[in-house]
């Protein structure tokens, strides 16, 4: 009888303390929706995740790179491009500027490439292209100071001459099909699935240079969630994600640069300052899902 | 087209200047290293700076050198493979002809490079990029001898030479530095010359002889 008591009350108290629980969480909700309200439209429950996408199907494909072999045609590799539908070896900014595009947004006309996939010597193009602009990987109060990308900035990721994995940040898997290990090499995805290849790109800027000789060193990785002090200033991070039509057995899959390790790819902005800093201050700063015109969703 | 004219370019070029000869400067770009603004002075303008007496190198000349040492380095190589795989004489003498203006180019390559204030190292070490042999065509080559060997030796050089022969092209119109845009046209002439001695020797199947690019 003497432990009776006691166990007789915890479930009291346990429902007491539940009773309170749930009450600081309905006032948690309430203030949680005060402050998103706040932050947006009025009204408008908003996702808490700082995005803002461009879908760009396939352009074109050229043995041009206008970063790494500016005024060189033919000097690269096959590159698949989306985006604008102008870019060459010889593309600067301003012919970016003007060019038509595959993006959605419309407003998007910047230039994406990577290296061709190709099977048994066929080249076979994404199906689903996006890219997606987020603040993640740093603290909140790093997101919260994120800056525009500076228009006519270019930024590589990923290893074209990786000798192997352990070089690479590639990464492969299967949609619909998540029971599959992503690996830094080609995946057998089950019919039915497509293979799909993420690449996230650096998102630290010495706040200088928009491109360096080695192309890669005005960029640099996050460090224990902040950017280092030779590259302080946050801007979004774009992650690359390409849908291809294909499955089953990797044997016949090459990229133009190699196996599946050595994907990379290659990004020049021309996004509107104006569209960029809008997208910057509405949907990452504060960290709301947007969508492609860069409004809540 | 060829030269990159915003207006953070032009910063990076008054950064290349300042840091070349000053220090101390209160301008803020002046601290940028001249390393990071080299491909980036792409401005005709800046002809008789003081960043070389033979005037500015531009992103374009610079490329087109790192990828012309690369294709080099590779070949040579598989050039050093001849006389251990072949005793025919014709091949002998074109492989000892294409070596020396390959050296001697590859010397001026170098040196250009050095100038340019760009990296000198090989930013294309181990990858394959068009023209270039690979690891296993280069064992294969290795394996081979006589007329087996002459045959897959004259396929890697009509696609080195090929190549070296367009993107030398691509120099001679795209390129700014005088000195660059020469050997350029160095490595066209003789690139032509060393492709239509290996067309006599091994006819390409149903091209004319020296029709390169």
């Amino acid at each position: 009888m003497d432990r009776a008591a006691p166990l007789s009350g915890i479930p009291r108290r346990l429902r007491l303390a539940t009773a309170i629980g749930a009450l600081l969480a309905l006032l948690g909700t309430y203030v949680f929706a005060t402050t998103t309200r706040a932050d947006a439209d009025p009204g408008v429950n908003v996702i808490r995740v700082a995005e803002f996408p461009a879908d760009c199907t396939y352009s074109h494909r050229l043995p041009d790179d206008p970063i790494i072999f500016p005024g060189l045609p033919g000097a690269s590799h096959m590159h698949s491009f989306f985006g604008s539908t102008v870019t060459n070896a010889h593309t600067t900014l301003p012919d970016l500027v003007s060019s038509p595009t595959t993006c959605n947004p419309r407003t998007d006309v910047s230039s994406y490439w990577v290296p061709t996939l190709y099977n048994n010597n066929v080249p076979v193009e994404p199906t689903i292209v996006t890219f997606y602009y987020l603040g993640e990987g740093v603290r909140a109060d790093v997101v919260a100071a994120t800056q525009p990308i500076p228009q006519g900035l270019r930024i590589v990721a990923g290893n074209a001459k990786a000798a192997g994995p352990n070089e690479s940040i590639a990464r492969w898997s299967c949609l619909h099909a998540g029971q599959v290990p992503p690996s830094k090499n080609f995946v057998t995805c089950p019919a039915g699935t497509m293979m799909e290849s993420y690449l996230d790109f650096p998102q630290c800027w010495n706040g200088r240079d928009l491109d360096s000789p080695d192309h890669k060193s005005h960029m640099a990785y996050p460090v224990n969630q902040a950017c280092p002090s030779t590259h302080p200033v946050h801007v979004p991070k774009l992650r690359q994600v390409l849908r291809y039509p294909v499955n089953g057995n990797p044997a016949l899959f090459r990229l133009a640069s190699g196996p599946g390790y050595t994907m990379h790819g290659d990004f020049f902005n021309a996004w509107p300052v104006a569209e960029m800093a809008r997208r910057v201050q509405d949907c990452i700063r504060p960290v709301i899902k947007c969508g492609h015109d860069g409004r809540p969703i | 087209m060829r030269t990159l004219v915003s207006a953070p370019s032009a910063l990076l070029v008054a950064a290349l200047l300042l840091a070349g000869c000053a220090t101390g400067s209160p301008d803020p770009a002046a601290t940028a290293p001249p390393s990071a603004t080299a491909p980036l002075t792409a401005a005709p303008s800046n002809a008789g700076s003081p960043t070389g007496t033979a005037g500015p190198f531009s992103a374009t000349d610079i490329a087109w050198l790192q990828l012309t040492v690369a294709m080099a380095d590779r070949l040579l190589p598989v050039l050093d493979l001849v006389p251990g795989r072949t005793t025919d004489p014709a091949w002998r003498r074109l492989a000892t002809q294409v070596e020396a203006t390959h050296r001697a180019n590859l010397d001026r390559s170098r040196r250009l490079l050095n100038d340019s204030g760009g990296p000198t190292t090989n930013p294309h070490e181990g990858h394959d990029m068009p023209g270039m042999i690979t690891a296993e065509e280069l064992t294969s080559l290795r394996s081979a001898t006589g007329t087996s060997f002459q045959r897959l030796l004259a396929g890697h050089l009509r696609a080195h030479l090929t190549q070296a022969v367009r993107i030398a092209t691509a120099e001679q119109r795209g390129g700014v530095h005088p000195g660059t845009i020469a050997l350029a046209a160095a490595v066209v002439r003789n690139g032509a010359d060393d492709l239509a001695r290996l067309d006599r020797l091994h006819p390409p199947n149903g091209r004319p002889a020296g029709q390169a690019a």
